[in-house]
C-alpha cells in the first residue's frame, strides 16, 4: 500500500508541481526553440530537450496533469457509472436487472479498441463539444474509455450488492422501517467500498494506457498540450535518433500503471 | 540447450541474404484502384509506373515527352492543327502515332482500338472515370489504322500535347465488362477483380500477386518490347507508419525507400548521418507546396497588412534550417523556383519583426494585454490555426509558427483534425477557423485556376467543389486564371506568370512556406532511378534502374 | 441442457450484433467528411459536377436509415459490397485478414497462457520467486504494447539483425515478434490468476494426501492442483478475449502486419465506412463465440457451473 501510494502521491505532487518547476527551471515548456533540439541531459535541461527544444522534464509534468487528469476522470465516471447500474440492478431485479445485465455482457464481449477508434473518429462537434481543443479532447477521450469501464464495475458491484442484500442485518433493518435509500447508502455501499476501490485504481491504470495508444493511434491529446501518451507516440517516430525523448514519458506510463497495481493489490491484502 | 540456439540461429539467419535480381521498395500508402484512369492517388502512380504505360507524361526535366508515341504533336509539326468546332467554337486536331510493336502482357497487340475503348468509356459518365474535364473536352475520337489517331477538343490550351491520365486499356478484356453495364464497371474492372491478369499491363513489368494494403509483386513483363529491364522481380511493400519504415530499411527487408512516398526529409538525413555510407539518398525538390490558408473573410485576416505582417513574422528560412536540416525550398508565391515560369523578382518577405509590428500597427492593432495585440474596438488579433492531425512534421512547424506570430503579439489557436475532416470538411466547406496549414501537389506549369478563381469557391450551391478554400477574389487573377491555359506562346506566357506570381506575392491569399523535397533512399548498388519531384513518378522509366 | 444454453447464447450474439450493426452505421453516418469530399480534397482538377455524379453513384445523396436498410438488406442476402478503399468486394478482403488476425491471437494466446501458467506454477511452488514473477507480471501489464513492439524491432530487427521488422510474407520468423509482443501484453493476468490459484489449490487437503502418498512434485501439480486451478485461468481467457482484439490492432499496425485490426484502423481513417461496419461486426462476432467457448470449456471443467 504504502509504496503504491508514495508513487501515486508522487506524481501527483509533480503534477502539482509543473507551474513552480517551470519557475524554478526559468524556461516555458510550450516555447519551441529551435536552436536547442534534441539537446542532451544539462543542469539547464535536467532531461534534456525534444524535437522542438522544449525542456522534457517540464513537459513531462504538465503532461502529468493531463494523462492523470484524463485517467482519474475515466475511473471515477466508471466507477459512478457502473456503481449506479450495479446497484440498481442488484437491488430492483427483475427485468431492470436482466436488462443492464445483458447490456454488460454485450460490451464486455465487443472488442474495445477497434471500436473506439470508430468513436474516437466521430465529429465531436455533432455532439456539441469544440474539436481539437485540449479540453474537449480529454473530455472526449475520458468519455469514451468510462463507456466501456463500467461494465467491470457493474458486474463487480451487482455480484457484491445480490449478496449483502440477501444477509441478515439488511431484512433486520428493513424489517424495522428502515427506507431503501438508507440500507443501500449505510448498508450496501460500505460493504463493497473495497472491490470498488480496487477497481477504481485498476481502471485507472488503465485509461492512462489506453490514453497512450490513442495517441499512438493519432486519436489522442492534440498538440500543443503534452501528455505522456502523445509525448511517447511522438517520441517513437524519432526512436532512433533520440533514444531517451521516448524513455522518459514510457517510464512516466509505467510507474503510474505500477503505483496503481500496487494500491489495487494492496486493498485486496488487507480485506483477506 | 546449445544445439537449440545453433539451430535457431540457422532458422533465422539465412533470409538475410538476397539476391540481386529482386528489388524490394517500401512505400507509405497501398492504391486503392489499380486501375489508371480511375483516380489518382500517388501510391497508384507509382506502382502502376512499373507495369502500365501512358501515352505521354512529364519527365525528370519536367517536361512532356512520349512514352507510347513516337513525336510529339505541334503546331509546327503539323501533328496539332487549329480549327473551329461543329458549334463555332476554338478548337484543336491532335494527332500522336504509337510506336511501333506496342503489346499488352498477354501478347495481344495494343492498337488505337484500346485508346478508343478509354475514350468511349471516360465520355460516358456514370463510368466514373477520374477528372471529367478531359471527356468533357475531347469531343471526338478517329483512329486512322492500328497505330495513329486524332483527337479533337473543344478548347485550346498549350498542354494540347499531353495526355495526362488518359491510357489506353485493353479493349480484348474490359470492353464486354464495361460494355454490360457501365456503372458497375468501376467495381468489375479486371484491374481490381483480377490484377494479375498479364493482359492488362503494357509496361515493363506486370502485376503478378497482390496482399491488399501490404504490398505488390511485379515480375518481368515477357512482352515489353522496349530496353529490358534488369531486375527480375520487383516488390512493392507497404508500410505506414514511417518508424516501422525506417525499421525495415535498417533490418535490409526493404531495399529502398520510394521518395514520392517515403520518410520525411528530416528523418531521412538523421537515418543518413547514423548510417554513414551504407545508403544514397537523393533530395528532390518537387511541386508539393506547403502553404497556410487564410479565411480572407475572417474580420482580421481581410486587411492584406495583417497577412503580410503574418508573413513577416515568419521566420522560414531558419525553421527550414532546423527542422528540416535546410532540404526545403523555401516558397514566395505557389510557383516552384525549377518551373520555367518562375519569376525571381517577386517580391519576397523577409524574416522582419519590426516590420511585421509596424504593419500591425498601421491595420490598428496595439499592444494589449498578456500581449496579444487588440484593435480600437477592444477585439483580439486571434484567430485558429489547424492542420492535418497525426502528420508530427507538420505540427511541429504548427508550433513554431505559433511561437513566431506570439512574439509580434497574434494568437493562433492550434486546433487540428485528422485530414479525412479536415480536407472533407472544415476546408472543403470553408469552416475552417481563420488559418489552416497543408500542401497542394500540382503538374509542372500547371494553372492554379482551382485554388485562386474566385468562381472556385466551395458553396452549397456549387455542390461544395472548387479548392479557393480561402475566398479569394481578384479580378485581375481571374482574368490571368483564364487567359493562361489558352495562351499558346511560350514568351506571352512568360508575362502573364509573371503578374500571377506578382498579385500572389502582394494580396497573400495563402502564405507560402516552402516546397517539399522528397529524400528518395536506395542502395549503393542501385543506379539509374531518376526522381521527377510530380506525380509522374520515377518508376515510369523503372527499365533504366539497374544493380551495379 | 448445454444444447439450449448454446441456441441461448448464439440467439443472444445475433441480436447483440444485430444492434451492434444499427449503432454503428449510425454512428459512421455521424463522421465527417464523404469520400468524394476527400477525392475534390485530392484532385484539383475536379468539378462541382463530377462530385454530384460521383455521391450519385455511390448513393451518398440518400437519407441515413434509407442507406442502413438497403446496406442491411443486401448484408443479408450474402452481398457484402464493395470496398473503396481497397477497390475489392469486402468479402475477399475479409477472409484472409481474419485468418492472419486468429493466427497472432491464437498463438499469442497460446504462448501468453503457457508462460503465464508456468510463471504462476513457479511462484505458487517457489515463494523465493514470487516477488520477480510479480514484477514481470506488472511490467507487462504497464508497457504501452506500442512501446513495446518498437523496442524489440529495435533490439532484435535493427541491432541484431535476427528477424525481421515487419510484414508478413509468411513464415514463423515474421510472426515472432508480434506474437511476442501481443502475448506479453496479456501475461499479467494470466500469471496473477494461476499463480492464486495454485497456491489456493495446492493447499487443499486432497494435495496433502496425494504428497503423502509419494506422490512427484510434478505430477502434484499438474494432475491434482491444476484441474481446479485452470477454471479462473479460462474465466480470465474468456474476459479477456476483447482486450486480445485490441492489443491485435496495435500489434498489427506497429509491425505493418495486414489484418482485421489494421483493416478497420484503415478503413476508419480512409473512409472507408462499409470496410469498418463489417470488418467490426466481423471482429465483435468472432469475440462473442471465443468468449461461448471459453464459458462452455469452464462449465465442462467444473460441472458446478453448469
Amino acid at each position: 500500500m504504502k509504496s503504491g501510494l508514495l508513487i501515486l502521491g508522487a506524481l501527483a505532487l509533480a503534477a502539482l508541481a509543473a507551474p513552480i518547476a517551470s519557475a524554478a527551471l526559468g524556461h516555458d515548456p510550450f516555447l519551441p526553440d529551435l536552436f536547442n533540439r534534441f539537446a542532451p541531459p544539462s543542469a539547464a535541461h535536467p532531461l534534456g530537450t525534444d524535437e522542438l527544444g522544449r525542456d522534457v522534464l517540464l513537459r513531462l509534468l504538465h503532461g502529468a496533469r493531463v494523462s492523470l487528469a484524463v485517467g482519474l476522470a475515466a475511473a471515477m465516471a466508471a466507477t459512478v457509472v457502473g456503481t449506479a447500474a450495479g446497484l440498481l440492478a442488484a437491488w430492483k431485479g427483475g427485468w431492470v436487472d436482466a436488462a443492464l445485465m445483458r447490456l454488460a455482457d454485450g460490451m464486455l464481449a465487443l472488442p474495445a479498441l477497434p471500436l473506439l477508434v470508430i468513436l474516437a473518429a466521430l465529429d465531436p462537434a455533432a455532439i456539441g463539444l469544440p474539436r481539437g481543443e485540449a479540453l474537449s479532447d480529454m473530455i472526449r477521450i475520458a468519455g469514451l474509455l468510462a463507456l466501456f469501464g463500467w461494465v467491470g464495475v457493474a458486474r463487480l458491484v451487482r455480484a457484491g450488492a445480490l449478496s449483502v442484500l440477501a444477509r441478515d442485518f439488511v431484512r433486520a433493518a428493513r424489517a424495522m422501517g428502515v427506507g431503501e435509500g438508507r440500507i443501500l447508502r449505510r448498508h450496501v455501499l460500505p460493504e463493497l467500498a473495497a472491490p470498488i476501490a480496487i477497481a477504481t485504481a485498476l481502471a485507472v491504470g488503465g485509461a492512462v494506457l489506453a490514453e497512450s495508444t490513442l495517441s499512438f493511434l493519432g486519436l489522442g491529446i492534440a498538440p500543443p498540450a503534452p501528455s505522456w501518451g502523445n509525448m511517447l507516440a511522438n517520441a517513437q517516430e524519432v526512436a532512433f535518433q533520440a533514444p531517451l525523448v521516448a524513455l522518459w514519458p514510457g517510464l512516466a506510463i509505467l510507474l503510474a500503471v505500477l503505483g496503481c497495481n500496487l494500491v489495487a493489490d494492496a486493498i485486496s491484502r488487507k480485506r483477506r | 540447450m546449445k544445439r537449440w540456439l545453433i539451430a535457431f540461429l540457422f532458422l533465422v539467419l539465412p533470409a538475410m541474404a538476397q539476391g540481386r535480381d529482386t528489388l524490394t521498395i517500401g512505400i507509405t500508402q497501398y492504391p486503392s484502384t489499380f486501375h489508371p484512369n480511375i483516380d489518382s492517388m500517388a501510391a497508384k502512380s507509382y506502382v502502376l509506373g512499373f507495369a502500365r504505360r501512358p501515352v505521354t507524361a512529364y519527365d525528370a526535366e519536367w517536361r512532356v515527352t512520349c512514352l507510347l508515341c513516337e513525336t510529339l504533336p505541334t503546331l509546327e509539326n503539323g501533328l496539332a492543327v487549329r480549327e473551329r468546332t461543329p458549334d463555332g467554337k476554338d478548337g484543336i486536331a491532335v494527332t500522336w502515332v504509337l510506336r511501333e510493336g506496342l503489346r499488352w502482357g498477354d501478347g495481344t497487340p495494343l492498337t488505337t482500338e484500346d485508346l478508343r475503348f478509354a475514350w468511349e468509356a471516360g465520355r460516358e459518365s456514370t463510368t466514373g472515370f477520374g477528372p471529367a474535364e478531359f471527356y468533357r473536352s475531347a469531343y471526338e475520337f478517329t483512329a486512322h489504322d492500328a497505330r495513329r489517331f486524332t483527337i479533337r477538343f473543344d478548347k485550346v490550351t498549350f498542354e494540347f500535347a499531353s495526355l495526362g491520365d488518359f491510357a489506353p486499356l485493353p479493349a480484348h478484356l474490359e470492353r464486354e465488362r464495361w460494355r454490360a453495364d457501365p456503372r458497375a464497371y468501376r467495381s468489375r474492372t479486371l484491374y481490381d477483380t483480377e490484377p494479375a491478369n498479364p493482359g492488362l499491363w503494357n509496361g515493363p513489368y506486370r502485376i503478378t500477386a497482390v496482399q491488399p494494403g501490404a504490398g505488390v509483386t511485379l515480375e518481368r513483363n515477357e512482352h515489353w518490347s522496349g530496353p529490358p529491364p534488369h531486375f527480375r522481380r520487383i516488390q512493392v511493400r507497404t508500410v505506414e507508419n514511417t518508424a516501422s519504415l525506417e525499421a525495415q530499411l535498417l533490418a535490409g527487408q526493404v531495399d529502398m525507400v520510394a521518395g514520392e512516398l517515403g520518410l520525411p526529409v528530416e528523418q531521412a538525413s538523421a537515418l543518413m548521418r547514423r548510417t554513414g555510407s551504407r545508403f544514397h539518398v537523393e533530395y528532390k525538390p518537387g511541386l508539393i507546396y506547403e502553404h497556410v490558408d487564410l479565411r480572407l473573410d475572417h474580420p482580421a485576416l481581410s486587411d492584406r497588412r495583417v497577412r503580410q505582417a503574418l508573413l513577416h513574422a515568419l521566420d522560414r528560412p531558419q525553421i527550414v534550417a532546423r527542422l528540416f536540416e535546410g532540404r526545403q525550398t523555401v516558397a514566395h508565391s505557389t510557383v516552384n523556383p525549377l518551373d520555367w515560369v518562375h519569376e525571381a523578382a517577386t517580391r519576397q518577405y523577409a524574416h522582419d519583426p519590426a516590420r511585421a509590428v509596424a504593419l500591425l500597427e498601421e491595420a490598428g492593432w496595439r499592444p494589449g494585454p498578456n500581449g496579444i495585440r487588440v484593435n480600437a474596438s477592444g477585439e483580439r488579433l486571434s484567430f485558429e490555426l489547424m492542420t492535418t492531425a497525426g502528420n508530427r512534421s507538420r505540427e511541429a512547424v504548427q508550433q513554431v509558427i505559433q511561437a513566431q506570430w506570439r512574439a509580434v503579439g497574434v494568437e493562433a489557436r492550434i486546433r487540428n483534425e485528422p485530414p479525412r475532416v479536415l480536407f472533407g470538411e472544415s476546408l472543403s466547406r470553408r469552416r475552417f477557423g481563420g488559418a489552416a496549414m497543408y500542401a497542394w501537389i500540382s503538374a509542372p506549369e500547371g494553372v492554379p485556376r482551382t485554388s485562386l478563381h474566385s468562381e472556385e469557391i466551395p458553396s452549397a450551391e456549387r455542390n461544395w467543389a472548387g479548392q479557393n478554400y480561402t475566398g479569394f477574389r481578384n479580378e485581375e487573377m481571374n482574368a490571368l486564371l483564364e487567359a493562361l491555359p489558352q495562351e499558346l506562346d511560350r514568351e506571352k506566357r512568360r508575362d502573364m506568370w509573371r503578374r500571377l506570381q506578382a498579385v500572389y506575392a502582394d494580396e497573400l491569399p495563402a502564405l507560402p512556406l516552402w516546397f517539399r523535397q522528397d529524400a528518395h533512399l536506395w542502395p549503393r548498388w542501385l543506379e539509374g532511378v531518376r526522381p521527377t519531384g510530380h506525380l509522374n513518378s520515377s518508376t515510369l522509366w523503372a527499365e533504366e534502374w539497374r544493380a551495379r | 441442457m448445454a444444447g439450449a444454453l448454446i441456441l441461448r447464447r448464439l440467439a443472444q450474439i445475433a441480436v447483440t450484433t444485430a444492434i451492434l450493426s444499427l449503432c454503428a452505421f449510425l454512428l459512421i453516418g455521424l463522421m465527417p467528411g464523404d469520400p468524394i469530399d476527400l477525392a475534390i480534397a485530392g484532385d484539383p482538377r475536379l468539378s462541382a459536377e463530377d462530385a454530384a455524379r460521383m455521391r450519385a453513384l455511390h448513393g451518398l445523396d440518400q437519407p441515413l436509415l434509407a442507406r442502413y436498410l438497403a446496406w442491411a438488406q443486401s448484408v443479408l442476402g450474402g452481398n457484402f459490397g464493395h470496398s473503396r478503399l481497397f477497390a475489392q468486394p469486402v468479402s475477399a478482403l475479409l477472409g484472409p485478414a481474419l485468418l492472419s488476425t486468429l493466427e497472432l491471437l491464437g498463438l499469442a494466446l497460446l504462448l501468453a497462457v503457457g508462460a503465464g501458467v508456468g510463471l504462476g506454477a513457479l511462484a505458487a511452488l517457489r515463494p523465493r520467486w514470487s516477488g520477480p514473477v510479480q514484477a514481470l507480471a506488472l511490467a507487462a501489464q504497464a508497457m504501452p504494447t506500442f512501446w513495446l513492439g518498437l523496442l524489440l524491432i529495435i533490439l532484435f530487427a535493427v541491432t541484431l539483425g535476427w528477424l525481421p521488422a515487419g510484414g508478413a510474407e509468411g513464415g514463423w520468423r515474421f510472426l515472432l515478434l508480434p506474437v511476442v509482443t501481443l502475448a506479453f501484453a496479456n501475461l499479467a493476468a494470466y500469471t496473477r490468476h494461476s499463480a492464486a490459484a495454485l497456491t489456493a489449490a495446492l493447499a487443499e487437503p486432497h494435495i496433502r494426501t496425494a504428497r503423502a502418498k509419494g506422490a512427484s512434485e510434478a505430477r502434484v501439480l499438474w494432475r491434482h492442483a491444476w484441474p481446479n486451478a485452470a477454471v479462473p485461468v479460462i474465466a480470465v481467457a474468456a474476459l479477456d478475449a476483447g482486450a486480445l482484439v485490441s492489443g491485435a490492432l496495435v500489434t498489427e499496425t506497429v509491425f505493418a502486419r495486414p489484418g482485421m485490426g489494421k483493416l478497420i484502423f484503415d478503413a476508419v481513417m480512409g473512409s472507408d465506412f462499409n470496410l469498418a461496419l463489417l470488418a467490426l461486426l466481423v471482429v465483435a462476432v468472432v469475440t462473442m463465440l471465443a468468449t461461448l467457448a471459453a464459458d462452455l470449456i469452464q462449465r465442462w471443467l467444473d460441472p458446478r457451473l453448469a
